[in-house]
């Protein structure tokens, strides 16, 4: 009995602040968001995932912050991977995206090259999508250079967006990760 | 049969319980706060410019590396706080956090029409004051509320090109934080 107790105790608590998806976060393609993490007086649940995660969260009104740990084929992603991020965003003023390691959030791009992808400052395609790609070998059109090895989590933040909040709103447009192929 | 099926209810229910006590006093218990993180960088005195984010090293905290953060912790015992200042013309934003991370207060510079960053922290029964007019403030203040009186106040701002993150750093250290003087 003690085993089972245990077992769920921490099981589920572990799994509710990991997965979260049936307490509080949202799913959208391959990627996860906490919805009420910048709002004052959160629920329990995501008052717990603020205090284990002890970042800096993103309050309600300054954006929101997506984070992919799978590519759309539901596959770890992978540094010894090519990635292909493909697609469109919700309206913000602008969104940034870094590729960090899962542990410590750091970014794992080449340390002398840039650190992330910053939306006005990619090239786009004529209708204004745009094509990422993060690899360590060489990529065409937007490349950021990774290293190292072992899975990493790719972080899409969306600054002075209304995603997700207000009545009516809802984002059905994150762009899909594509393994295209591995090392 | 029937006795090891209770045993097993007894375990679910137990880990139940158990469950809920872990996620409503994880809150408390966290050492990995992002206030202990802060409160580790030094003591409390006025805006302090966080590390910009680069490739390898830790980030504890999270941090996007396009943006440059400034932070400034505020007691509401000795008084009303205040973040005043200039920022350049680019995006940025203010969030006021309670110790356990929660965010009090956001906004933007969407709304704003000029760069002028004019923001007035009180507690409850400064807010009373407030109304009551028995404090003095001026116009044009940007009034936050906040239930409890430790508070850790963010700007984030973007520069337009990592080339002028200097600058725009300077411009953040140029904030003034603390309390007022009523």
């Amino acid at each position: 009995m003690i085993v089972i107790a245990l077992g769920t105790g921490f099981g589920l608590s572990w799994y509710a602040l990991n997965d979260g998806r049936l307490v509080g976060a949202v799913e959208i393609g391959p990627w996860q968001a906490w919805r009420d993490v910048g709002v004052p007086g959160p629920d329990p649940y995501t008052r717990a995932y603020i205090a284990r995660s002890g970042a800096l969260e993103l309050g309600a009104s300054e954006g929101l912050q997506f984070i992919a740990t799978f590519d759309s084929d539901n596959r770890r992603l992978d540094r010894n991977c090519r990635y292909r991020i493909d697609g469109t965003t919700p309206p913000a003023r602008f969104w940034t995206l870094v590729p960090v390691s899962a542990d410590t959030g750091a970014p794992i791009t080449r340390p002398d090259g840039p650190a992330d992808f910053h939306s006005a400052r990619l090239s786009r395609a004529a209708d204004g999508s745009v094509e990422l790609y993060v690899s360590k070998t060489l990529a065409p059109q937007n490349w950021l250079e990774i290293a190292g090895d072992g899975p990493f989590n790719l972080v899409l933040t969306l600054y002075d967006t209304s995603s997700l909040s207000g009545s009516g709103a809802n984002v059905t447009t994150l762009p899909s990760i594509i393994r295209e192929s591995c090392a | 049969m029937i006795r090891t099926g209770l045993w097993i209810l007894a375990g679910l229910v137990l880990g139940g319980i158990i469950h809920i006590v872990v996620i409503l006093l994880l809150p408390a218990l966290s050492a990995t706060a992002a206030w202990d993180r802060i409160e580790a960088l030094g003591p409390a005195q006025g805006m302090r410019v966080l590390a910009p984010v680069t490739a390898g090293e830790p980030n504890p905290l999270r941090l996007d590396p396009e943006l440059a953060y400034a932070v400034c912790r505020v007691d509401l015992r000795n008084g009303p706080g205040s973040v005043t200042g200039t920022l350049p013309q680019s995006f940025w934003s203010v969030a006021v956090y309670a110790r356990n991370g929660t965010v009090v207060y956001s906004t933007t510079n969407r709304d704003s029409t000029s760069n002028l960053l004019d923001l007035g922290l009180f507690n409850p029964a400064q807010t009373r004051l407030l109304a009551e007019q028995k404090l003095d403030v001026a116009e044009g203040l940007l009034i936050v509320e906040a239930k409890e009186d430790d508070l850790m106040v963010v700007v984030r701002l973007a520069p337009p090109h990592p080339a002028m993150r200097a600058r725009y750093e300077r411009a953040l250290a140029g904030l003034s934080c603390g309390n007022l003087s009523v």
